[in-house]
C-alpha cells in the first residue's frame, strides 16, 4: 500500500491508519524540530503539534508531492513559530571566522564511532541553525535541493548557495574545533 | 572530463558527509507515537459526528408529485362526474370554474404551508 492510499485510508474515517505516518516519519521531524528549538521537550511538543495539524488538514494535502516534503514543513514552520527563531539571520559570520583561521592547519585522521558521533553533535549544534538544518535536510533524508526549497521556503538558487556555505563551514570548524577532519572509520 | 572528476569528487564527498551526519538523527522517545495518536483520537471523539444531509430537491419533487397528483386526481374525478351528471355546458358555467380554481388555490396554500414548514425546520436544524 503506497502513502496516497493510506492518506485515502485515514480520509475516509480510519484515523489509527494514521499511525503509519507517525511511525514512519517522527525521527526526522524531531531532528529537524530539535535543531530549531535546541531542546528536547520543546522538539516534542512541536513534534506532537505538528502531527496533529498535519491530520487536521490533510484534506489540503495534494497527492502531486511528497507526503514527507508537505510534513517537514509543518513541522519547521510550528517550530520556528514555538521557538520565535529566526532561521537565517545569525551569527554566521563569527563562527566562520574563527573557523577559517585554523582550518589549513587540517590533520586526517580516522576515529573511533563514538569520538565521531560527538564530535558532529556539537558541531552541529553549534553551527548557525539554518545551515544545520540544511545539511540535516539534504544528507540524512536525501532530500533533493528542490525538497529543501519546498520546507523552508527559500528558493532553489539560495538552498543551493546556503548549502554549499554550511558543507563548507562545517568541515571548517570540524578542523578548528578539534584540528582535524573526520573521516569515516 | 575535468568536470566528470569534479562530479566524481563531490560525489564522493557528499558521501562521506552522508556517513558523517548519520550520527545525528535524534531517534523520538517511545511514547511520543503514543501521545500523538491519543491527541488525535481524542480530538475525533470530541468533534461531533456528521449525520447523512437529507436529500432535499429529492423531497421537495416527491412532495410536490404528491400533493398535484392529488390535486389532478381530484380535479379530474369532479370534472368527470360533472361531465356524466350535468352535461357539457355545466363544465363551462363561471360555478364550476370558480370551484376548480377554489380547490387549485386551496392544495396551492397546502404547498406553500408544507415548503415553509420545511425551511423552518432546516433553519432550527442548522442552528
Amino acid at each position: 500500500m503506497n502513502e496516497n492510499q493510506r492518506v485515502q485510508q485515514v480520509l475516509s474515517g480510519n484515523s489509527s491508519a494514521f499511525a503509519y505516518f507517525v511511525e514512519a516519519y517522527q525521527d526526522m521531524a524531531i531532528t529537524i524540530a530539535h535543531g530549531i528549538c535546541g531542546n528536547m521537550q520543546d522538539a516534542e511538543d512541536v513534534v506532537q503539534e505538528s502531527f496533529v495539524k498535519a491530520y487536521r488538514n490533510l484534506r489540503s494535502f495534494r497527492s502531486d508531492s511528497k507526503f514527507s516534503t508537505w510534513l517537514y514543513r509543518i513541522v519547521y514552520n510550528t517550530a520556528i513559530t514555538h521557538s520565535k527563531t529566526q532561521m537565517w539571520i545569525g551569527s554566521r559570520e563569527t563562527v566562520v571566522e574563527e573557523a577559517s583561521q585554523v582550518a589549513d592547519n587540517a590533520l586526517e585522521i580516522n576515529m573511533d564511532e563514538m569520538e565521531r558521533k560527538e564530535i558532529v553533535s556539537e558541531v552541529m549544534q553549534r553551527m548557525p541553525k539554518g545551515d544545520a538544518l540544511l545539511l540535516t535536510l539534504y544528507y540524512l533524508e536525501d532530500n533533493p535541493v528542490k525538497e529543501i526549497a519546498k520546507i523552508t521556503g527559500l528558493n532553489e538558487p539560495n538552498v543551493k548557495v546556503k548549502l554549499f556555505r554550511a558543507r563548507k563551514l562545517f568541515k571548517e570548524m570540524v578542523v578548528s574545533n578539534y584540528g582535524i577532519q573526520i573521516t569515516g572509520s | 572530463m575535468i568536470i566528470m572528476l569534479e562530479t566524481y569528487n563531490q560525489h564522493k564527498e557528499d558521501e562521506q558527509m552522508r556517513k558523517i551526519l548519520s550520527s545525528t538523527k535524534i531517534n523520538a522517545s517511545e511514547n511520543l507515537k503514543y501521545r500523538i495518536m491519543r491527541q488525535i483520537e481524542t480530538e475525533n471523539a470530541l468533534v461531533p459526528k456528521k449525520g447523512k444531509p437529507i436529500k432535499e430537491s429529492g423531497n421537495v419533487l416527491k412532495e410536490m408529485g404528491s400533493l398535484f397528483g392529488t390535486m389532478y386526481a381530484v380535479l379530474a374525478a369532479m370534472i368527470a362526474g360533472v361531465y356524466f351528471l350535468f352535461g357539457k355546458e355545466f363544465l363551462l358555467s363561471p360555478q364550476f370554474i370558480g370551484t376548480v380554481i377554489l380547490i387549485a388555490s386551496v392544495f396551492s396554500l397546502l404547498w406553500l404551508i408544507s415548503r415553509l414548514d420545511s425551511y423552518l425546520k432546516e433553519k432550527k436544524r442548522i442552528h
